[in-house]
């Protein structure tokens, strides 16, 4: 007993020391997660004093983003493909005033849709390209579907993303990188991908000269098991050497392009070196804003303990990725992951020093959709509002509890971060883990034209397990969030 | 040595506990941090650049909560200053002596923000 007395003190500096390594992942789909209904119960969801929340559509499959016709009218599209290799054909949809769904344009399965936006009569949507590359559509009320660009490289981890529409008819999107920090290797095998592009990897949007660090793995299962050598910028089993150039090419991963509304000419680079740079939106005061989902702890270059980001989005700027996080070099211990090795740079040369981001929001929280107020009617005019997907822990890396999983508003002026809604409880999480009928997984965010109502895109349940994510199909919702107390 | 064992384990006890309440604070559950303090309100935008991504609001994610935490606030001054198991050390250079007392301030005022309207349900 008298040894306890020398030892507890001792334990006790050692368990809070060491309390990330030693406690396990607790992410919001990790669990206990109900996965066989969703019921929807506004109640559960806190809001701001004077706001409230009601349900305008249920039973949606992998909903990504809404827009507004002319008319007002309320459009969804569904994804088509969510992480866990489903696929269905992906579908713009009316939601009717009752609710009901009417189909307007199926698409091929090529998914996700990742965005939609509504300009001048017709609906231009972001196709992700997992299977066949990405493509920018044009599609008319009556489901016409034109390309308007082709061919994106957008097949490996992230996608095409966007659209949205500046005040002189340029059409914006951005393009997700194929991996997670540069180097492909067993993540991307498991996600799905590298076994149908054995070859893709991550395109620079200008010239790189590498350090001609590589990577050893293997690939699960046999006969590929052997250990194969990759480099940055390569392909699978690929090494590259000290000073070796990359060539770069238009379009390219992890960039921000534009073209015009109409086609008809190639897309022009904006800006690079983001990772997953998901949702645009333009500021009411016309400036151009990107959601950036930053670092994962996985693959051959795991990096830990990085935020995902909003950036301002500025003409001819690089980013960043590979080799900074949220405006700062990835060069030491600081971003290695317990029981990993250190990522160290992988460009010999970067193009520039990357700005700082306006906002640093929750490490693996998933933050997608991105909509700004512009009414007083509504309040917090001028402030960013992000969906906040939330995390996909542990497959992502480990968390100490759920990231995510709400709708959270920025000042752009200050940085400032501010919850706006989230489901009641101890902790936020997905209403499937707290067992509840408020927010799943929210993904977009949309103002009404009016701008007095914001309405949530909720992805619905999606179970999380070390390999394996387990979307569940016709748990998607539409959520309106409207000022009852105008005074307030 | 026995009241060095009682008080290690009124501290384990103290941690324990710790977990039984919510780390949330402020809206949309509860009211707005008071942020009329001028100090406050600068250790906001502090707290926002270093700590929001590993503790948003203040809550668990990433880390561990830092709202519900029983330790005295000189000893998180001093985890901030030093780094603790995988939370990297935040040196002068980094978060100065006068950038590092208003985000005191708003962490103490996190901390101490009345959640009695509380509705868990």
């Amino acid at each position: 007993m008298k040894s306890l007395h020398y030892l507890l003190p001792l334990l006790l500096a050692v368990s809070l020391s060491g309390c990330f390594r030693l406690l396990s992942s607790d992410g919001g789909g990790q669990g206990r997660i109900r996965m066989d209904v969703r019921p929807v119960d506004p109640e559960a969801i806190a809001l701001p004093a004077g706001y409230q929340a009601e349900v305008v559509a249920t039973g949606l499959t992998f909903p990504t983003g809404a827009a507004f016709d002319a008319q007002g009218r309320l459009y969804v599209i569904e994804s088509g493909y969510s992480y866990g290799e489903i696929f269905f054909e992906p579908r713009l949809l009316r939601v009717e005033p009752d609710g009901s769904l009417t189909t307007i344009a199926t698409g091929v399965k090529n998914g996700p849709w990742t965005g939609i936006t509504y300009y001048k009569g017709n609906f231009y949507v972001a196709e992700g390209g997992e299977l066949l590359g990405g493509r920018i559509l044009r599609i008319s009320p009556d489901g016409n579907i034109t390309s308007l660009v082709e061919d994106l490289p957008t097949m490996g981890d992230h996608h095409t993303n966007g659209p949205v529409i500046s005040a002189d008819g340029q059409l914006y999107f951005s393009l997700g990188t194929a991996t997670n920090s540069g180097v492909v290797g067993p993540d991307n095998y498991d996600y799905g991908w590298l076994k149908r592009y054995p070859d893709f990897h991550d395109i620079p949007c200008e010239d790189i000269v590498l350090v001609g660090r590589n990577y050893v793995s293997d690939l699960p299962p046999e006969p590929e098991s052997a250990e194969h050598v990759t480099g940055a910028y390569s392909p699978y089993g690929t090494a590259t050497t000290e000073g070796q150039v990359i060539e770069g090419r238009i379009p390219c991963s992890g960039a921000v392009m534009r073209i015009p509304v109409n086609g008809g000419a190639a897309p022009e680079l904006v800006a690079w070196g983001f990772r997953n740079p998901f949702s645009l939106a333009f500021s009411p005061a016309g400036r151009l804003y990107v959601t950036e989902n930053a670092y994962d702890v996985r693959g051959s270059r795991p990096v830990w303990g990085v935020a995902d980001n909003l950036w301002e989005v500025q003409q001819g700027k690089w980013y960043g990725w590979p080799d900074y996080a949220g405006g700062e070099l990835i060069d030491g211990e600081r971003y290695e992951a317990p029981n990993k090795k250190v990522p160290n740079p992988i460009l010999a040369r970067h193009p520039s020093k990357p700005p700082k981001p306006v906002a640093k929001l929750g490490v693996h929280s998933s933050s997608n959709g991105l909509d700004f107020s512009r009414s007083d009617a509504f309040g917090y005019k001028g402030e960013a509002f992000i969906a906040q997907y939330g995390d996909l822990a542990p497959g992502v890396g480990k968390v100490l509890a759920p990231v995510g999983f709400k709708v959270i508003r920025v000042n752009v002026e200050t940085g400032v971060v501010t919850e706006f809604a989230a489901n009641k409880g101890k902790m936020v999480a997905p209403a499937s883990k707290l067992m509840t009928g408020g927010l799943e997984r929210p993904i977009s965010v949309k103002f009404s034209p009016d701008g007095e109502s914001l309405y949530i895109v909720d992805f619905g349940i999606m179970e999380t397990g070390e390999e394996d994510l387990n979307p569940e199909v016709e748990t998607g919702v539409i959520w309106k969030i409207t000022k009852t107390e105008p005074g307030l | 040595m026995k009241r060095y064992f009682l008080l290690s384990a009124g501290f384990f006890l103290l941690l324990m506990l710790s977990h039984c309440g919510t780390a949330r604070r402020g809206v949309p559950m509860f009211s707005p941090i008071n942020l009329e303090n001028p100090a406050v309100a600068k250790g906001e935008k502090i707290f926002m650049a270093y700590c929001q991504k590993c503790h948003p609001g203040g809550t668990a994610g990433l880390a561990p909560a830092i709202n519900n935490k029983p330790v005295p606030g000189f000893l998180i001054r001093f985890q901030i200053r030093n780094g603790l198991g995988m939370m990297p050390a935040f040196k002068e250079e980094v978060i100065s002596d006068e950038e590092l007392d208003y985000l005191m301030a708003y962490i103490n005022e996190l901390r101490k923000t009345d959640k009695k309207d509380i509705d868990l349900d």
